[in-house]
């Protein structure tokens, strides 16, 4: 075996790794990504999954007529939504206006949360992101 | 000599006669051929008139005049099949070979828009019904592209519903998280998403080959389809649709501020009104 080749495969690892467009790893990330990941599974998980992977059928209406818990990972939509929208959704809550109920399947945090808080949840959230997707969010965002 | 006179003119009447008698029936069926083409396309410009698209050309009718207008200088395979109206009263042409363009009434000229588009292959396009500068075009496999500078730079932004789109539609019907609604006929249906892109979802059961859709702007839940030349009618945003009775095939539709629902039919007429299933003829 050629005597660069070991040294050649840790260079080359992390550097293929970090340009997959993967979403980012929250263990490693800055405070306000880890307080908005403890906050996210305290409030939110249970509904849109402990990984952000949202219901199962969440495309198609429930028994209820009521849409679904969408993903907050890269297979959702959440990615599509400036940072005034995600934090007017949390703040405000949300119900699809074709639900046959009336309720707001999405709470309104604004009572439970902090505005740095809810912040900080969005943070966490555009870790579970493509790189390409939080291009696309930023743009958004602007 | 005046007998002269007199019967070379009654001879040049008699021939100007005969001339009219044998041309005129040739006129009224080259203009009722005109007629007869289906109507392609039909949208609306910032005054109101309606603007009509058919095999022969693109028309302008105000107050029951019908006025030519000239089309985009481009390759002959190209195929004009989609008209809409901008937020500002723009006209945008679209389709196969042609890409997007933008009529310029005071100069009488068209605009291309298409230098940042991957390629020409337009099958249908929408214009935001609040912003001006937001166009949407779809390019068939090459998926959805969205522009925020009126044309100047198309960014894709999603690929579409899972069947192909033949007709577009941007909507600002209440209850979307962003500015509005999108509709888009497929082969299969009406399709539906917040003009987010959030997700693409069936709008109701209705299904078969969309060909043009259309809403009430000023009662946005009211949509409507055209599926096979049969009308048909959602008062709920696309949840529900009943059809609506026409007197010939319907192939294009749009909403005029003084007529209400316009449509035009396989037959080359334009039918306005619809309500208890009474059509009036638009007069060209």
């Amino acid at each position: 075996m050629n005597r660069w080749f070991y040294p050649l495969v840790l260079l080359a690892v992390p550097v293929l790794a970090s340009a997959s467009g993967r979403p980012e790893d929250a263990d490693s990330a800055p405070t306000e990504v880890i307080q908005g990941r403890q906050i996210y599974e305290q409030y939110c998980a249970a509904c849109h999954g402990r990984q952000g992977e949202g219901a199962a059928n969440w495309k198609k209406p429930d028994d209820k007529g009521e849409m679904p818990p969408p993903p907050h990972d890269e297979t959702g939509h959440t990615w599509r939504h400036s940072d005034a929208m995600l934090y007017r959704m949390i703040a405000e809550g949300w119900r699809h206006p074709f639900n046959k109920s009336d309720r707001l399947t999405m709470p309104a945090f604004e009572k439970r949360m902090t505005a740095q808080e809810i912040q900080s949840v969005i943070d966490y959230l555009k870790t579970l992101w493509t790189d390409e997707q939080r291009e696309y969010q930023k743009t958004e965002s602007q | 000599m005046r007998s002269i006179v007199h019967s070379t003119t009654r001879a040049a009447w008699g021939f100007c006669v005969l001339t009219a008698a044998i041309l005129m029936p040739a006129l009224v069926q080259a203009q009722s051929a005109d007629d007869a083409q289906p109507v392609k396309a039909l949208t609306t410009n910032s005054s109101g008139a309606l603007l009509v698209l058919r095999n022969s050309g693109l028309f302008v009718i105000e107050g029951g005049t019908t006025t030519k207008v000239g089309l985009p200088a481009t390759d002959q395979e190209a195929q004009p099949s989609s008209l809409a109206r901008g937020a500002d009263g723009s006209v945008y042409l679209a389709g196969p070979g042609l890409g997007v363009w933008r009529y310029d009434s005071a100069g009488d000229s068209w605009q291309s828009l298409n230098d940042t588009l991957p390629g020409l292959g337009v099958t249908a396009m929408a214009a935001h019904a609040t912003q001006p500068e937001t166009l949407y075009a779809y390019l068939g496999k090459d998926g959805m592209f969205r522009s925020r500078d009126s044309g100047a730079e198309w960014v894709k932004v999603d690929s579409g519903p899972r069947e192909p789109v033949q007709a577009f539609l941007h909507s600002d019907m209440p209850g979307s998280m962003e500015s509005g609604w999108l509709f888009a006929g497929t082969i299969r249906g009406v399709s539906r998403s917040m003009d987010c892109f959030c997700f693409w979802g069936d709008a109701g059961d209705l299904r078969g080959t969309v060909s043009a859709i259309g809403y009430d702007p000023t009662a946005p839940e009211n949509v409507y389809a055209v599926i096979e030349g049969q009308l048909h009618h959602s008062a709920d945003g696309g949840e529900t649709w009943t059809s609506l009775k026409t007197p010939q095939p319907v192939t294009a539709l749009a909403f005029s501020p003084s007529q209400g629902l316009v449509v035009g039919t396989a037959n080359g007429n334009l039918l306005a009104g619809g309500a208890a299933d009474k059509w009036t003829p638009v007069h060209e």
